[in-house]
């Protein structure tokens, strides 16, 4: 990468962790980070955000059709339990 | 009485190694060290510490490594092939850029170990699965990589994909060596591929918590080590650079 698309790419970076959109957690209510949203092509291009999120439709408390909300939450810390493992070895992924 | 192995990654000069090893002899027994060496054969030839395996694997010497999705399974079949006629029964692994900075570190790792019931210990563990984690979405676009843990997994939920920074993990001798010897068809990324593995075999993966802040990706510790002893740390990473301008080794 060239040095001006390097600079380019860190001044569009430090303006969306700056100006962009408040992420927050739609689960917890926990401020996520900034980052620009933009609508291309049938998606959403979310650029600049320093958090690991997942994207999710939230409840309505009003039955609109019309519109939704698209918002975005954190995955809980893994914590699984041990569980016995069947004794055969795994299949091989199918062809 | 439980006996664990710390193994520890490098393809370092044999002078660096050297260091590297006072270093961590300082922290653990010499003959609890094994080195996993990625580096040339002729340095390995060199090194003087007796418990070494060379690593011959190219997916470990990747430039590019999350986009050429580097891989840890040869270190790990090696080392799991040299552990056989021995009797470890937990292994540390650790990178040559991670620094322990505590005396007692392997048995305040059985201790965390035990009191989360976990079989494995990871550094920034996450769940990374239908997110926008940048390793997650390389890897969701592969075509074989949901399909391969259909097949492996024991769990309900085959989409749990986690991921862990691989140095500083702490491992039962079960967890490890069953993580070995699981098949990695196509290329994955060591930081997706352990502890998902770990996971979807049935093994219990937990987080170091507080230890996380001691640990990153990028940037050097070198000059902040005493103010992370200070703050709790048992070890830290990266610390970049050569072994030997570290100061005289000083572990609490």
């Amino acid at each position: 990468m060239s040095l001006l698309a390097s600079f380019a790419r860190r001044l569009v970076i430090a303006l969306a962790r700056t100006v962009g959109s408040k992420i927050v957690d739609a689960e917890t209510g926990r401020v996520l980070g900034r980052a620009f949203l933009i609508p291309w092509r049938g998606k959403i291009a979310v650029i600049g955000l320093d958090a690991e999120v997942k994207p999710l439709f939230l409840p309505q408390k009003r039955l609109t059709y019309w519109k939704q909300e698209l918002g975005f939450a954190v995955h809980a810390p893994p914590d699984f339990p041990h569980e016995v493992r069947p004794q055969h070895p795994p299949d091989p992924p199918a062809p | 009485m439980k006996s664990v192995l710390n193994i520890l990654l490098t393809h370092q000069p044999p002078e660096a190694v050297a260091a590297m090893v006072d270093r961590w002899k300082t922290c653990m027994p010499a003959e609890s060290i094994l080195l996993a060496y990625g580096g040339s054969r002729a340095d390995f030839g060199a090194i003087a510490h007796p418990a070494k395996v060379f690593i011959d694997d190219p997916r470990l010497r990747t430039h590019d490594h999350q986009r050429e999705h580097q891989s840890y399974g040869g270190v790990f079949r090696a080392v799991a092939e040299w552990m056989k006629d021995r009797d470890h029964s937990h292994v540390h692994f650790a990178e040559y850029d991670h620094l322990p900075l505590v005396s007692d570190l392997n048995q305040r790792q059985l201790a965390l170990l035990h009191s989360e019931r976990a079989d494995v210990l990871g550094l920034h563990l996450r769940h990374v699965g239908d997110t926008n984690c940048a390793h997650y979405l390389y890897h969701a676009a592969d075509p074989e990589f949901f399909p391969f843990w259909e097949s492996l997994t024991c769990r309900s939920d085959p989409r749990v994909i986690l991921s862990m920074l691989p140095t500083g993990s702490f491992w039962t001798r079960e967890a490890f060596d069953t993580v070995a010897a699981c098949p990695e068809p196509h290329p994955m990324y060591v930081e997706i591929f352990l502890p998902t593995a770990a996971h979807h075999l049935g093994f219990r993966i937990r987080d170091y918590g507080t230890q996380n802040r001691f640990a990153r990706n990028v940037g050097d510790w070198f000059p902040h080590l005493d103010e992370a002893r200070t703050a709790g740390a048992w070890s830290v990473h990266p610390v970049k650079g050569e072994w030997d301008r570290l100061p005289t080794p000083s572990p609490s």
